[in-house]
């Protein structure tokens, strides 16, 4: 609560001065368990922000929408450290000028909320520098341990059960802030890579695509997760592929806005046993 | 005096249908998602949930399906037509929302070309509904003017009795009926009272809302865009929703052979009114959502008569910014 | 009796070193398996994981990618970009259970046309061994669409 109160005293000034033109938050939604995104313009919106443990998504995607940055003015937006990551990722690949942002930091554990000493997002970069040498345990780690376990067949079998379900909707891409692409790879027909259609081998094609494309670039925000209407577990394949370039490259996304990316970037001396 | 079917005879009685050549088919709880799906035994079925996760539409309008299959060769090309898997079915548990998506989406498919896969999946089904004792904060249907015990799309309804032990027997259609006379024999007179229906209250009004929506003034009214400004577009409403019914056609393969499919398509996605010019006269996620609930309670009803939402509410149960049409005709009722 | 199980594998190429050390094998008269499909491509830095993922939905059991030795790229470091991907591409068929057994990557340049024969023999026996790619095949299957490898 106190949290809440002293940022809704901080968004009032930062709009009152004219430093920001917008700020990105949370409101009440239709139930009591449920946040909306609120995007706060004036003093009175203001006063609809709430800050407290159920606020789970990840805002940072609305800062690519279109036209919001391009007249060069400041927008502020509130963000868990996962979010911080996505923004820096998002500047790192040109996306979006990160002296436009104005990050409202915070975290939660159980249900106390705390704030994020800083304003700019070279101000948190030990903070996540701490998060990779200490990454925080998930609640989905026990079944990600129990899929590594399985064998290929097995593990096979998981997925096409999961896989099958998926309509296709791309509700994960929509959520997540790294698929901002103006045309995705499924809505290009020239060729056709993959099958639009929904029956499972179209599923498994999109979504090991979606994994690949998130690779080292993910930060486990679980906005996919949570948006996924049939209820796949698409963040375990993301988790699983962030730590191959923990393992491999030495490689935390998100840990600053100048970052390169992983996959675009390359050592003369990267491991390659598994080359012929 | 009503006929009762007991719940402690359904073993019985699905045991019957299925000897009659009928799938039963019901409300079940998997793993990790709830929907529609077949039984083999009354236990398969899950009758405690509000409504089940998928809509019912999927039975009847799959998200995928395949046409007709094509090859090409030097002078000719032949077609091969897919028609839709034969067989009847019997839908025990559907949820009057989810039979009144059918009833809805049925002038539309038969409009001025009849969708075969659509009538036989129809005149193939048994819809049997029982009227909902339970809601959550998003159930709407009174708001829609339909009713937790609404007897629209369905052949049968059935009202629980007490404590979950079976359901009083309203037979509504030839169909239903029919059905019901395999199972007679599991059946008994009785004059106990049914549960009521649960109240579901209603969350705005509807007229008001189609006044507002038919001025045409209002189509390029500011609201639009306030109200869908935290839309991230991501189409699980409409993909959720039991009348929503756009589709896609799509070929699979290559120039020599392949199979065309029609498939699910969504107004939420930007590639929806994308022109091959590259120009797209819904360029905005707002006119995408102002196209939604127009199309739903104005355009809909200007040629069939009907509003194109049964209320079920999962639009909004399931929206990740915890968006729906719920929020939206409240908004407009407030204008 | 039926016919022994003749594996299809796809190998995506780079022209100037892998292409270029098969048409070596090729005029030096060197016998490999015909089981494989060369598809020349004009660095390893352009296969996208995308190839690969179209030929296992068109019917492949296997799948070779291959190209120029590290520091011998025609476009100086287009294969270290690759090696990345297909390192990160690898350990995602693994997670999601296509065994990465299927997806074999070489290195191999122009003078190594016994290298590039030796190799198709091997890669071509291991997926022999393998088996034919079922958990896919039945997935395409259930597409109605006819794999057309």
């Amino acid at each position: 609560m106190i949290t809440q109160e002293k940022y809704r005293t901080t968004v009032k000034e930062l709009l009152a001065s004219g430093s920001v033109k917008m700020v990105i938050g949370y409101k009440p939604g239709s139930t009591p368990d449920r946040r909306r995104p609120l995007f706060i313009r004036t003093s009175e919106e203001a006063d609809q922000l709430v800050l407290d443990s159920t606020c789970m998504t990840n805002l940072s995607g609305y800062l690519v929408t279109e036209g919001l940055l391009s007249d060069e003015k400041r927008v502020g937006i509130f963000l868990r450290p996962e979010g911080i990551r996505s923004i820096n990722i998002l500047a790192a690949e040109y996306q979006l000028n990160i002296e436009q942002i104005v990050i409202l930091g915070f975290d939660s554990t159980g249900r106390d909320v705390r704030p994020l000493e800083g304003r700019n997002a070279g101000d948190f970069s030990g903070l996540l520098s701490e998060i990779k040498e200490k990454p925080v345990q998930t609640s989905k780690e026990p079944l990600l341990e129990r899929i590594e376990k399985m064998n290929a067949q097995e593990r096979f079998d998981f997925w096409q059960e999961e896989f099958s379900r998926c309509i296709k909707c791309y509700a994960c891409r929509q959520a997540c802030p790294m698929c901002y692409c103006r045309r995705c790879i499924v809505d290009s027909n020239q060729p056709q890579w993959i099958n639009t259609s929904s029956h499972t081998l179209g599923n498994f094609e999109w979504n090991i695509v979606r994994a690949f494309h998130l690779s080292g670039r993910c930060v486990q925000c679980g906005n996919c997760d949570r948006a996924c209407p049939v209820n796949i577990p698409l963040r375990l394949i993301n988790q699983r592929m962030a730590t191959e370039v923990l393992d491999g490259f030495d490689h935390f996304a998100g840990l600053s806005p100048t970052q390169e990316p992983v996959l675009a970037s390359f050592k003369k001396d990267d491991t390659e046993t598994f080359i012929l | 005096m009503t006929r009762i079917l007991f719940s402690d005879k359904l073993d019985n009685c699905i045991a019957k249908w299925r000897s009659a050549g009928l799938t039963v088919i019901g409300p079940v709880q998997g793993e990790s998602l709830s929907g529609y799906a077949a039984v083999e035994k009354a236990a398969g079925f899950e009758f405690g949930m509000v409504l089940p996760e998928r809509p019912l539409k999927e039975l009847f309008f799959p998200q995928t399906e395949p046409m007709l299959r094509y090859t090409i060769k030097k002078n000719e090309i032949d077609t091969t037509d897919f028609t839709a898997p034969q067989g009847k079915r019997i839908i025990f548990g559907a949820r009057a929302c989810d039979a009144s998506g059918l009833a809805i989406d049925d002038p539309l498919f038969g409009w001025d070309y009849k969708d075969e896969y659509w009538f036989q999946r129809r005149n193939e089904s048994v819809i049997v509904t029982i009227a909902c004792t339970k809601a959550d904060d998003f159930c709407m249907c009174t708001s829609l003017k339909l009713a937790p015990d609404s007897t629209k799309g369905s052949d049968v309804l059935l009202r629980p009795i007490d404590k979950n032990r079976g359901w009083l027997i309203e037979e509504l259609t030839d169909r239903g009926r029919e059905a019901f006379a395999i199972i007679s024999d599991y059946l008994q007179e009785s004059s106990e009272p049914a549960v009521p229906t649960v109240v579901v209250p209603e969350k705005f009004n509807l007229d008001a809302c189609v006044t507002w929506l038919q001025n045409p003034e209002n189509f390029d009214s500011k609201f639009w865009k306030e109200i869908s400004m935290r839309c991230i577009g991501c189409a699980s409403c409409t993909y959720l929703c039991p009348t929503c019914h756009c589709f896609d056609i799509q070929d699979e393969g290559d120039t020599y052979s392949g199979i065309r499919r029609k498939n699910w398509d969504s107004c939420s996605f930007a590639l929806f009114t994308m022109h091959t010019s590259g120009h797209n006269p819904r360029s905005t996620q707002s006119a995408r959502w102002r196209q939604r609930i127009m199309h739903k309670f104005n355009y809909f009803p200007g040629k069939f008569s009907v509003n194109s939402c049964s209320g079920c509410g999962r639009c909004s149960r399931q929206c990740p910014v915890d968006m729906g049409i719920t929020e939206t005709l409240q908004e407009i009722s407030k204008l | 009796m039926s016919e022994p199980f003749e594996p299809k594998i796809v190998a995506f190429v780079c022209t100037y070193c892998t292409y270029a050390g098969a048409d070596l094998a090729g005029t030096s008269r060197l016998k490999y398996a015909p089981n494989v499909r060369i598809v020349r491509l004009p660095c390893t830095g352009r296969i996208s994981p995308m190839f690969i993922l179209k030929a296992l939905q068109k019917g492949a059991d296997g799948v070779l990618i291959s190209g120029c030795h590290p520091g011998d790229c025609h476009f100086t470091h287009g294969n270290y970009h690759a090696r990345r991907r297909w390192m990160v591409f690898r350990a995602l068929l693994d997670f999601t259970g296509i065994s990465p057994e299927r997806v074999k990557f070489s290195w191999i340049s122009a003078a190594e046309g016994g290298k590039f024969a030796d190799l198709i023999n091997s890669v071509t026996e291991e997926i022999r061994n393998l088996g034919p790619f079922d958990q896919y095949q039945q997935l395409i299957k259930e597409t109605e669409s006819p794999a057309t490898l």
